[in-house]
């Protein structure tokens, strides 16, 4: 069933394949070179299927509840008729390499509803990580036909400013801790959210929730909004109870709404595109020197020498670097 | 005391006998974290509580009857059921006949999840793990000719436990027995069922006010009734080690007494009711001084609530022999394990007993294998002569020590639950799950490395096994049962049942007694399913989040050759492919045995594969959408609750009818030899088997998704 042949790919997404969707997500995802050279040829025939989807970047910390929400408000979207695709980034790894993929056990219907797709992708061993991949298998996901992308990815590391450089809305889930309500998260994360909802909003933990929710707004007024039109907003919701998902959608499509009207919309994707191609550019230079069989004879030797001093690390640079042009 | 006078002497002639090894090198340190020394002696057991009490007084160690087995032997209380109710009510009179003491009865597990038969999820289940009981008129059949005024019945019951209640209450009303002349058991455990034995239909509040409810109507109508078997014995058959067993079981009891008397009972009116259930390993000595240890402190933990009744403090116990013990291999030498285990609760005093049967690997007993596992504690009880002294084991230094060492180390847990907020706080937290997968990982690993021995499995291997006869239940039970269902509803008043089901609904919003509404719904033959979808309307159905340790599996065998070419091979097999051999390891179905799946989990990631885990309780359309989405390479489905043989084909032509008939499947779990090769027939390519060592499922795996295009 692995065919060589584009078309194959192409049709086959196009005509909502599901079997041929997943396919070409593997394809994306290999580390083979003649398996990536076959998917950015499907990518270029399938580009002009895609864009017309809404794009939405979820991060939280591990335990926020970001899977419980997307279940959530996935059977949200189902039920007024959208098609939802979502891409959840796993970063655990074990000692053996393998990973251990339990998404959807917290997405018990959306998983099984035939409107949603859902592909949890193991982090470990991608060239490039998570950036090309994820944009990559988002633009087959609307190729595909479906109308909003939902990733996941969890907020430690550098994932997720990745992720909300490739996506309309960024929501940051947070929950509210006991003391400090700003420890443990970064102010970076604040600075690329276009949202932020305080999830487990329910049960003994309301009272603490809605004063959370009170503490980040007083956080945002200490930062500039990226844009003059929208400051980003800070909600309750409970992912468990259902409660304050139709306010986050609204907040989307409301937000969808100021940027189409101001330009933005169209200035942020395009340069997405351009964040694109660089990103392509570092990677491909990277692949580049990594596989250069000089490099591959030196680099230990030359490593071991810069750690014990025998050489500077500038001419160890120079050295590797010359190995490439 | 001081150190025995001749130890220094026994220490020189022991190290002679050593031959240069030192005596330290006899020390073992048990999965307890309990280091257990070659020689006990009086100075081991010196100002310990525990010791030198006496039976039938607080602290109850030596047990809750002063006279104990010499007054009265423990009930042999066989746990059975299978097919129709007529089939198990004529196996339950058989068994009474030869010699049984006590009913306990098994449920299917669409009952169980609070299905009726006729329900798509669980058409694979009708009466294959259990009895099928849809409506009282099953349970009618169920207890025909059986006095529910003479007989104790104990019910395994904890999902559908309102349902199943109130079916009994009717059917024995309608036999002429009165509610307060009920006597028996209801499992009524919801706390562990999240746990480990995934049979609950409700999420946890809910859920714990129906355990309330229950303890409160019967503390009103039926006060001979025991409203909480608190159980231990799915939390050692998970994998959990007596110390854990111990504390998770005494922790939960304590929650449930919390509730009642949150709920405004009095300790004495409930207490003196819960009853509990552990279960019996093969280390012989741990498990005596386990019950002992257990005892001990349920009576320090009720003593805080300062009971006017001495009952309210004193534990009372079943127990069952361990079924994870039991090997599909060399299976005669089963009955041998299961009579040493059957000495180990005796000696520790149990009040009921289970025994296994040596098919237990294979299928649901047969009548042979059910007499001879009957036969095993007859015969230790009127034949061994063991009945004539209260607590044999008081005084022996070692069992003391153990006695004592299960109850500090217990106890070091159970303040780490109060820490947490409790037990159900500390079950949501997911503490007690991944101890107890952790626990059963490091299990796995040590047996398939060779160091803990299990003859016939990893030492002594028979060369060819013979075959066994299995009990099969047949397909057409659902037929039947759909048909009764039908004949039931044509026949009832149909108003009637709407309108005591809208009551249910009504209840369970607002705050009146679940299982009186229950009773009500249950005369008017409202069924099991219909009654749970009343409740589910207000509740909504629990959905198991899942968490998954890595790295138990791999660092408990250590560093070792055959993890190491495993792992090269899944490495050349990214090399070679692009990516990660990939798995997805389902459930499907309404079995809700997820040890093996969870060990597989673990230690396929540990060894380098990509592990999918679906959510539990799939159907096969379910599993082959998450298998093709995800694009894994083969579909391990994990079978215990003999559904196979309906769940796999379904599964392998749903992949077929998506195009993805080059994802492989492989079977785990208890098939019967004689099933191979229908499941072989229908396209799997590999069946594994309990006692499989990971390490050589994993190298079959790998063949098979070799090459594949
Ligand atoms: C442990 C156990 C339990 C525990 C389960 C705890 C848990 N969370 O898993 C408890 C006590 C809760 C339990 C309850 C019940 N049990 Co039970 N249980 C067992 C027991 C004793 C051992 C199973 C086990 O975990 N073994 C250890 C694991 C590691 O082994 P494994 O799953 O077989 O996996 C190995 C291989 O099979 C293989 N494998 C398995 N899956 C896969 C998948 C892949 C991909 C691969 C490669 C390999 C592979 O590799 C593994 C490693 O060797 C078996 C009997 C037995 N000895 O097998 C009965 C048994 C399965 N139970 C049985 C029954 C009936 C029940 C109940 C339904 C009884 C009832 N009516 O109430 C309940 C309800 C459970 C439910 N919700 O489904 C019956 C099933 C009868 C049948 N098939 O015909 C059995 C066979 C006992 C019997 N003979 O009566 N049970
Ligand atoms: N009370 C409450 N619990 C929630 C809510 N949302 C999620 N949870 C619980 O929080 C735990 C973690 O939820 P997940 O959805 O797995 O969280 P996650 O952020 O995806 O976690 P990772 O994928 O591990 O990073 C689970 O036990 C959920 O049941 C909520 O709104 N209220
Ligand atoms: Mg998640």
């Amino acid at each position: 069933m692995i065919s060589k042949d584009p078309n194959c790919y192409i049709k086959g997404v196009l005509d909502r394949s599901r079997r041929i969707l997943a396919k070409t997500i593997t394809l994306i995802e290999s580390s083979l070179p003649a398996h990536q050279e076959l998917a950015r040829g499907i990518i270029n025939q399938l580009l002009p299927h895609t864009g017309k989807a809404v794009r939405l970047g979820i991060t939280g910390v591990p335990g926020a509840g970001k899977s419980t929400f997307i279940e959530s408000f996935g059977m949200f979207l189902i039920e007024k008729g959208h098609s939802v695709a979502v891409l959840a980034v796993d970063p655990s790894s074990t000692r053996g390499g393998g990973s251990i993929l339990a998404d959807k056990t917290r997405m018990e219907k959306l998983s099984v509803t035939p409107n949603a797709f859902i592909r949890p992708s193991p982090s470990e061993g991608t060239l490039g990580g998570v950036t090309r991949k994820t944009r990559e298998t988002m633009l087959v996901c609307e190729a595909a036909g479906f109308d909003v992308i939902i990733v996941e990815t969890v907020g430690v590391g550098q994932s997720e400013t990745t992720v909300a450089s490739m996506v309309d809305f960024f929501l940051v889930l947070m929950i509210a801790g006991a003391g400090d309500e700003l420890q443990g998260i970064k102010k970076g994360v604040l600075e690329i959210a276009d949202a932020l909802a305080i999830n487990k909003t329910d049960g003994d933990n309301i009272q603490k929730a809605r004063m959370a929710r009170k503490e980040y707004e007083t956080a945002f007024h200490f930062l500039r909004p990226a844009s003059l039109t929208w400051s980003p907003p800070v909600l309750n919701c409970s992912a468990l109870k259902m409660t304050g998902i139709d306010e986050i959608w609204e907040t989307v499509l409301e937000h969808r709404k100021k940027f189409f009207a101001t330009g933005e919309f169209n200035t942020k994707r395009k340069k997405q595109s351009v964040d694109w191609m660089w990103s392509l550019i570092k990677e491909g230079l990277k692949e580049k020197f990594y596989k250069n069989p000089e490099v591959k004879k030196e680099l230990p030797a030359i490593m071991e020498d810069v750690r014990n001093g025998s050489l500077a690390p500038t001419a160890a640079a120079g050295r590797l670097l010359s190995f490439v042009n | 005391m001081s150190e025995h006078k001749n130890k220094q002497k026994w220490a020189e002639i022991a190290t002679k006998e050593l031959r240069g090894k030192p005596l330290e090198s006899l020390d073992w340190d048990t999965p307890e974290g309990i280091k257990i020394k070659p020689l006990y002696t009086a100075e081991d057991i010196e100002g310990f509580e525990c010791v030198n009490t006496l039976p039938g007084i607080p602290p109850y160690v030596r047990g809750p009857k002063a006279t104990m087995y010499t007054g009265r032997p423990w009930t042999i209380r066989q746990y059975a059921g299978f097919s129709t109710a007529k089939e198990s009510n004529a196996f339950y009179r058989k068994n009474l006949a030869a010699g049984q003491k006590g009913l306990s009865i098994a449920f299917d597990l669409a009952t169980h999840r609070g299905y009726d038969s006729d329900h798509p999820r669980v058409v694979g289940d009708i009466g294959k793990a259990g009895v099928a009981v849809d409506s009282v008129e099953d349970m009618k059949i169920l207890f025909d000719q059986i006095p529910l005024d003479k007989m104790s019945v104990s019910m395994t019951m904890n999902g559908a436990v309102l349902p199943i209640l109130a079916g009994y209450i009717v059917a024995a009303e309608e036999q002429g027995v009165s509610q307060d002349k009920l006597a028996g058991t209801i499992q009524n455990d919801i706390l562990k069922e999240y746990l480990t034995r995934n049979t609950y239909i409700y999420p946890p509040t809910p859920s714990m006010r129906i355990v309330s409810d229950i303890i409160e109507y019967c503390s009103k109508n039926m006060p001979k009734y025991n409203t909480v078997s608190i159980s231990g014995y799915h939390m050692m058959e998970a994998g959990a080690n007596s110390v854990l067993q111990t504390a998770f079981t005494l922790a939960d009891g304590l929650e449930y007494a919390n509730a009642a008397i949150k709920a405004g009972l009095d300790i004495d009116t409930f207490a003196p009711r819960l009853s509990f259930f552990f279960g019996i390993g093969m280390n012989f000595f741990m498990d005596i001084a386990m019950l002992r240890a257990a005892r001990f402190l349920w009576h320090e933990i009720i003593s805080k609530f300062n009971p006017k009744n001495a009952k309210s403090a004193m534990l009372r116990t079943h127990c069952q022999t361990s079924g994870w013990s039991l090997t599909e291999q060399d299976p005669y030498n089963n009955i041998i394990r299961t009579t040493l285990e059957c000495m180990s609760a005796t000696l520790g005093g149990t009040q009921s007993l289970h025994t296994n049967s040596f098919d237990e690997a294979v299928g649901l007993p047969t009548e042979f294998s059910a007499r001879i596992a009957r036969n095993t504690q007859i015969v230790v009880q009127e034949e061994s002569q063991i009945c004539h002294v209260v607590d044999p084991m008081g005084g022996s230094y070692y069992v003391e020590a153990l006695t004592n060492g299960i109850i500090e180390e217990a106890r070091k847990i159970m303040d780490e639950i109060e820490k947490l907020g409790g037990m159900a706080k500390a079950i949501e937290s997911g503490m007690p799950k991944m101890r107890i997968e952790e626990s059963a990982a490091r299990k796995q690993a040590r047996i398939d490395m060779g160091k803990d021995v299990i003859v016939g499995v990893n030492k002594y291997k028979l060369k060819k096994e013979a075959a066994l006869d299995v009990l099969e239940i047949s397909n057409t039970v659902r037929e039947e049962q759909i048909a009764m269902l039908e004949k039931i509803k044509a026949k009832r008043n149909s108003k009637d049942v709407e309108k005591l089901l809208k009551e249910i609904t009504n209840c369970a919003e607002s705050d009146g007694n679940l299982l009186e509404a229950c009773v009500n719904a249950s005369r008017a033959r409202a069924t099991v399913g219909e009654i749970s979808d009343a409740m589910e309307k207000v509740f909504g159905r629990y959905v198991a989040t899942t968490q998954c340790i890595t790295g138990a599996y791999a660092s408990e065998y250590g560093d070792d050759e055959t993890i190491a070419s495993i792992q090269k091979r899944t490495k050349e097999f990214m090399e070679k492919e692009g990516r990660r051999p990939r798995i997805l390891v389902t459930k499907m179905g309404q079995d809700g045995h997820d040890r093996g799946i969870k060990v597989i989990a673990t230690a396929y990631a540990d060894l380098g594969f990509d592990v999918d885990i679906s959510p539990m309780f799939q159907t096969p359309e379910e599993a082959a959408k998450m298998a093709v989405e995800n694009d894994v390479h083969v579909v391990g489905s994990s079978s215990l609750a003999a559904g196979h043989k309906t769940l796999i084909p379904q599964l392998i032509e749903a992949l077929k009818n998506k195009n993805a008939e080059n994802i492989k499947v492989v079977v785990g779990g208890v098939i019967p030899p004689a099933d191979y090769e229908f499941l072989y027939n229908a396209g799997a390519v590999g069946i594994f088997g309990p006692g499989t060592a990971i390490t050589e499922s994993i190298n079959h795996v790998l063949n098979a998704i070799e090459n594949v295009k």
